[in-house]
């Protein structure tokens, strides 16, 4: 299913409306000091009164069937107001990732429950050194000797994004047939969860280890490259809305601050070297939103230049934020450096959302290699 | 795109169809074949420049018989009376097929001073020029800047002095393209000192070869001569050749300044293209044997992601008009990045070539590099310098307050 135009100009005003009501700064800075690290009553009521969990899940397994283009426009309000929410573990990689594994009967036994709002999930694919590359992966599964073709997993996984919350985790282990994915219960035994310190606060990160966990195999076995190459792309363009909304949002508190502030009797603004700032950020933000929105049209529209597009939105995102979240605190000078002001929330957000699938030397030789250079 | 839409551009592929080949890939070419020109700028040799110039009217007459002369213009002066999107619509239809450069003719001429005359010059003056320039017999160029008077353009201070139903005009105008091929010229005087500088400018219709009207080319840093001085003395204008009224001159250059057509679409033409393809420069970094060196990479990367998110909000800005629908700040900001790009991929082709752009070994595909390299300076200072588009960006698109001026 498509939206048009003026279906997601209504999509983006009510969950606009929605943030801003559920998710102002102050609700931000309580839910980043606690855990979980999400009001699950602001979750259920996403789900019941916006059905965004299931925004983006096909029809047949309960959600609204939309695509990448209408999932876009919700992580760009998400990224503008700092969500505390588990949507991006949830929907856009968890879920994701059972999609992209072509595998029904998980499918169907999973995405139900997330489209509904009652299930939250994880994937976990870097250990300690971050990569998502699948061919690093160090986690082992082996069959469990039962005979009922169950798993168990061996290792640690880190950097796993509402990884102490999830009721599901997804995770990509190694076989003898190279990397797979495996679904495992919150409640299995051998499993432990830690909440790890993070850079940015308002994205909740744990370090799982498995000690002989019952795992269930999703996909083929040996295909858990394969379905990562392709939960990155759509989670790359997924992370690269959240950034260009977080982008804007800066760029406007700094237009904002830039008008009213005065020194010198005039408003800072007005002096050529902030209008260039400004305009510099402007420039960045509206790549930004070019390059992430046609990236999801182009995934909609299933298009061969998608994974070009996808690098390239995930880079020119990461950067275009990071920009304009450094140049917000300068532009609002001493204020902008304290605890007390949001600017380094949204900082915190670009630097970790920039470096999460490994950062601009991994990203940037991703896009030469799709493009074969 | 609308039904009505869809008729326009199936009448538009119809003719071209009928006229001219499809256009050649200019950013598949082959590594190491053909001609390995960067040039940005023409610098051809007089005869050939004869040529550009033949070949630039006869296609303009040719759309002109068919109907796609002047699309936006009203029928009466030979033009079709459709809408900014038809024209923008036929131009990235026209962009896919090999047609003669029409540039000499349309970006100033017809796409500046044309609506100009339309909306400021008297009857007569619209009548016999306006279809010849429309039909590519009259060229026009913009009389505006002076070596006084470039960014601030407000402070021209040629002037025209009233002697009886004539004006008598003297000054110094720079800058101006495409003057040696010009019939009409539209100048900005300076009719009244006294007034504050805006208020005190008038604007003329200069035939081009009226006596005391004297084009010199302007040699520039890429060694060639794309722009003009023109020198104006005791150039004797009828007063029925004047545009706007009198010190009214500052609406009429405000008319041509906002005609200044949109550039979305038109950057995918030209040999510089080549310069932002992912495979022409990997060919390059292969056949330097530079294709494995890490900080090369990054800088490709990176310039990759540029060229890439700007040609996304091109083709954004470009599907937002053929809806019907006015774009954003996205041709200002296309038009600071096209210049950055392009400079981005001159210094990054130079530090893959290293010496072979110093000098000539005659190989293919190094030293031709150097053109373009000469050219980007100019990017970022013609049609409004990127000082000025920021400024723009600033105060239009995010509020920001007007700089203190005096």
């Amino acid at each position: 299913m498509t939206a048009d135009d003026s279906e997601l100009r209504e999509l983006r005003a009510s969950v606009r409306e929605f943030m801003a009501a559920k998710s102002p700064e102050e609700a931000v800075r309580k839910l980043m000091d606690s855990e979980p690290r999400f009001d699950p009553a602001v979750w259920a009521q996403a789900a019941d009164q916006l059905r965004l969990p299931g925004l983006a899940i096909p029809e047949e397994y309960g959600g609204d069937g939309f695509g990448p283009v209408e999932l876009g426009v919700v992580l760009e309000e998400m990224g503008r107001a700092l969500l505390c929410a588990p949507f991006f573990a949830t929907v856009v990689l968890a879920a994701q990732a059972l999609l992209a594994s072509g595998d029904s009967a998980a499918c169907a036994r999973h995405l139900p429950g997330i489209a509904a709002g009652r299930t939250t999930a994880a994937l976990a694919v870097a250990e300690d050194s971050g990569s998502w590359d699948p061919a690093l992966v160090s986690t082992r599964a082996v069959p469990d000797g039962d005979g009922d073709g169950g798993w168990k997993l061996r290792g640690r996984k880190s950097f796993v994004i509402d990884g102490t919350t999830a009721d599901l985790i997804l995770v990509v282990a190694r076989t003898v047939a190279g990397p797979a994915l495996f679904a495992v219960d919150r409640e299995a035994t051998g499993l432990a969860a830690e909440p790890m310190e993070t850079l940015d606060a308002t994205r909740a990160m744990a370090r799982l280890t498995f000690d002989a966990v019952p795992a269930t195999l999703v996909g083929a076995d040996g295909a858990g490259g394969r379905i990562m190459a392709k939960v990155l792309d759509i989670a790359s363009v997924g992370l690269a809305a959240e950034q260009a909304g977080g982008a804007r949002r800066c760029l406007e508190a700094s237009a904002e601050h830039a008008r009213v502030r005065h020194q010198f009797g005039r408003p800072i603004g007005s002096f050529q070297a902030v209008k260039h700032k400004c305009a510099d950020m402007l420039v960045q933000v509206e790549l930004a939103e070019a390059a992430s929105r046609e990236a999801a049209r182009l995934a909609a529209e299933g298009a061969a230049e998608f994974p070009v597009a996808a690098a390239v939105a995930h880079a020119c995102c990461s950067r275009a934020y990071m920009f304009a979240a450094m140049e917000n605190i300068q532009v609002h000078g001493g204020i902008g450096f304290t605890w007390e002001h949001p600017a380094h929330l949204y900082f915190r957000r670009a630097k970790s959302s920039q470096l999460l699938f490994g950062g601009p030397a991994v990203y940037h030789e991703r896009l030469l290699d799709r493009l074969g250079i | 795109m609308d039904q009505d839409m869809q008729d326009f551009a199936a009448e538009v592929r119809r003719f071209l169809d009928a006229h001219v080949a499809r256009a050649p890939d200019r950013t598949a070419r082959p590594w190491g074949e053909g001609d390995d020109s960067m040039a940005y700028f023409s610098s051809l040799p007089p005869e050939k420049e004869q040529e550009f110039v033949r070949r630039a009217r006869e296609w303009q007459r040719i759309r002109h018989e068919n109907g796609f002369g002047w699309i936006t213009g009203p029928v009466e002066y030979g033009g079709r009376g459709l809408t900014a999107v038809h024209d923008l619509l036929y131009d990235a239809i026209e962009a896919e097929y090999d047609v003669a450069d029409t540039g000499v003719l349309s970006v100033i001429g017809l796409g500046m001073i044309g609506p100009t005359i339309l909306a400021h010059a008297q009857p007569q003056v619209r009548e016999r020029w306006l279809p010849a320039m429309y039909r590519g017999d009259a060229i026009a160029c913009q009389l505006f800047s002076e070596p006084g008077a470039g960014s601030d353009l407000a402070s021209v201070a040629t002037r025209a002095v009233r002697e009886g139903d004539d004006w008598v005009l003297n000054g110094q105008k720079v800058w101006t393209s495409v003057a040696q091929h010009s019939q009409i010229g539209l100048a900005l005087t300076r009719t009244n000192p006294d007034a504050p500088k805006h208020r005190g400018i008038t604007a003329f219709l200069v035939p081009m070869d009226a006596p005391g009207v004297e084009v010199r080319p302007l040699r520039q840093m890429t060694g060639g001569a794309d722009f003009n001085e023109v020198f104006l003395t005791d150039v004797r204008i009828p007063d029925d050749h004047r545009l706007g009224e009198v010190d009214g001159g500052w609406t009429v250059a405000l008319t041509t300044l906002m005609n200044e057509r949109a550039t979305v679409g038109s950057e995918g033409a030209g040999p510089v293209a080549a310069a932002l393809s992912p495979d022409h420069l990997s060919a390059l970094m292969r056949a330097t044997w530079t294709w494995d060196d890490r900080a090369l990479r990054a800088r490709l990367a990176e310039l990759l992601v540029d060229a890439m998110a700007t040609e996304h909000l091109n083709a954004r800005a470009l599907r937002k008009l053929r809806a019907g629908t006015a774009p954003g700040p996205e041709m200002s900001v296309s038009k600071l990045m096209y210049g950055q790009n392009l400079t981005c991929a001159a210094h990054f082709v130079s530090d893959v070539l290293g010496p072979r752009i110093i000098a000539d070994t005659g190989k293919w595909g190094t030293y031709a590099w150097t053109e373009l390299l000469l050219a980007t300076p100019a990017l970022r200072i013609l049609g409004g310098t990127e000082e000025i588009m920021k400024n723009i960006l600033a105060e239009r698109v995010l509020g920001l307050p007007k700089e203190v001026r005096s």
